[in-house]
């Protein structure tokens, strides 16, 4: 079941007439004709849709908590400030079909009401950001965007704004913040963004790939969407698989897909290369959980506690990976991108770095066992926002699995 | 100088920031402390907060940086297909250790995803990117920096 990549390869990315042909842009022509802000909100709601950024909270919570403000001036951002270590969905999804971007964010801006929106891209991605402004030049041209879009009284206008090259600038109150021209670190909640956001004024923020399903939804109904996946969480999803599988890359399955599936059929991930013995796999990029081949088979969906489905990244390790050069990679990763705003966070993460490296050198102190437990225990209960609690993840997962291997 | 150019186009808004400090990267190596001063008279703020801010993001330099800045990604995916052995590759080259600043030339530094995972191990020289690159590679891809 493909609903984002089904025309990917099929139709020119940067020309608007191609993805016109493929119903393109028809979803926002029956929003604009026929539906009131307030029944695309019901729509959504009925369809099921969860953001797909990681958190996978119903998107039509942000929205009417942003419709219930009665201030005027509302913004809605599409964060594709993708960082996450192993992700690149929405990488793809502008290379393949960025107008798919641009219509579900004018349905959503049109939804709750705002008339300026932003997106927010990576600021690694230079050929991206050239494409989105050249298709928002091709859809302000046909009135898709702009003033008065379709002879229509709604508003609203596109910016797009380049991060750079802070992973987290991806959580979205940290996003605000750098937008507003502040260092990049998060800020409390509440206020949650839909109520007080971007300069102060309600902000809905939405993942790329969230709103590339909008269109789909409008087209062919809630209860279409609502069919497809599993029941707790509809629909599909991006899964970029990457490690030691044959075919490396972004693939679309419905949600309730399990790893097992996901790693090892022809249709995604192929299996392992050859020589190649499946070790273990990560759920959701460098934050997610590990796996073994014990929970192979446990459905992914969102909002599960267990096994957090994340940015939707699979990474597969075989049974001659590394395990202390990985340990080594997540402990650096996080220390290099803790932003420094809390001390549990940033210690933490820089004291762990540390003894992954003591660990690869093999000169590890005899209390640094001790002090590992001690540092997660911290990172796991103390930090201010997520980013902590997932420096601790992966290092729990693999010391529970390969205690021996890597004390050894 | 060409700082005032780059300010005709922005207008003195916060969101505007960012995108300044970024084009004036673009034409100069570093942001220097002349034009932070100058900047916060702009944008009506203080220069420490700008200085904060120029100082939090990797893309941004507060500093000259005179060396030669190879980055090897550290991901996962990357580190699965052997980025640690091209790692250990330029370091043996170059006679340099990751993190360690002595190298009058070349600096090694880790770097965040790229987005690239699927083509990995990834490196980057300046603003050059590298991919699957093999320990072999190696001095082919540094041998025109190497006079």
């Amino acid at each position: 079941m493909k609903l984002i990549t089904k025309n990917w390869g099929e139709i020119d990315p940067l020309n608007i007439k191609a993805y016109q042909n493929k119903s393109g842009y028809l979803a926002l022509k029956k929003v604009l004709r026929e539906m009131s802000p307030t029944d695309v909100i019901e729509e959504i709601k009925k369809s099921g849709l969860q953001g797909r950024g990681g958190a996978g909270c119903p998107v039509f919570l942000k929205w009417e908590a942003a419709t219930a403000e009665k201030l005027q001036d509302k913004y809605y951002i599409v964060n594709l400030d993708e960082s996450e270590p192993g992700t690149f969905k929405d990488r793809a999804i502008v290379d393949n079909n960025p107008h798919l971007i641009v219509e579900g964010m004018t349905i959503g801006a049109y939804a709750i009401g705002a008339k300026k929106g932003i997106i927010y891209i990576n600021g690694h991605y230079v050929k991206q950001a050239e494409i989105l402004r050249l298709v928002l030049e091709q859809a302000a041209e046909k009135e898709f965007i702009g003033k008065s879009i379709m002879g229509s009284a709604f508003d609203f206008e596109i910016t797009v704004f380049s991060g750079a090259g802070a992973y987290i600038c991806g959580e979205e109150t940290a996003l605000i913040n750098s937008l507003e021209g502040k260092r990049g670190e998060p800020r409390l909640r509440p206020p949650y963004p839909a109520k007080e956001g971007l300069f102060g004024k309600p902000t809905v923020i939405n993942n790329a790939e969230t709103v590339a399903n909008i269109p789909f939804i409008i087209n062919r109904g809630a209860k279409c969407f609502n069919n497809i996946g599993s029941q707790k969480s509809p629909g599909t999803k991006l899964f970029c698989i990457t490690g030691s599988v044959k075919n490396p890359g972004v693939h679309e399955a419905p949600l309730g897909t399990t790893p097992q599936e996901l790693i090892f059929n022809s249709v995604y991930g192929g299996g392992l290369r050859e020589g190649k013995d499946f070790l273990f796999a990560q759920i959701g990029g460098s934050s997610g959980r590990l796996i073994n081949r014990s929970k192979l088979d446990y459905p992914l969906v969102f909002g599960d506690q267990d096994l957090p489905i994340g940015s939707g990244a699979i990474f597969v390790a075989d049974t001659l990976c590394d395990i202390k050069e990985h340990l080594l990679s997540w402990a650096g990763f996080f220390h290099r991108e803790s932003c420094g705003k809390c001390v549990p966070c940033r210690e933490g993460t820089y004291r762990l770095w540390e003894i992954a490296k003591r660990l690869k050198n093999k000169d590890l102190r005899p209390r640094d066992s001790e002090n590992i437990e001690d540092i997660l225990w911290v990172l796991e209960r103390s930090t201010f926002c997520p980013l902590g609690k997932f420096a601790a993840t992966a290092w729990r997962d693999a010391l529970a699995m390969f205690k021996d291997k890597i004390f050894k | 100088m060409g700082i005032q150019k780059i300010l005709l186009a922005y207008e003195p808004v916060k969101i505007n920031i960012l995108p300044v400090l970024k084009e004036i990267k673009k034409i100069k190596e570093y942001i220097e402390r002349e034009d932070l001063i100058e900047l916060a008279k702009y944008f009506d703020l203080s220069v420490e907060e700008l200085f904060s801010l120029a100082s939090f993001f990797d893309e941004l330099k507060t500093k000259p940086e005179n060396k030669i800045i190879i980055r090897v990604c550290s991901g996962n995916a990357c580190t699965n297909e052997g980025a640690a052995l091209v790692r250990r590759q330029i370091e043996l080259l170059l006679g340099i250790e990751q993190g360690n600043d002595a190298h009058p030339k070349f600096k090694l530094e880790t770097m965040s995803c790229l987005g690239l995972c699927d083509c990995g191990p990834i490196v980057m020289v300046n603003d050059q990117i590298f991919e699957r690159v093999l320990p072999s590679d190696v001095d082919d891809i540094l041998s025109s920096y190497i006079k």
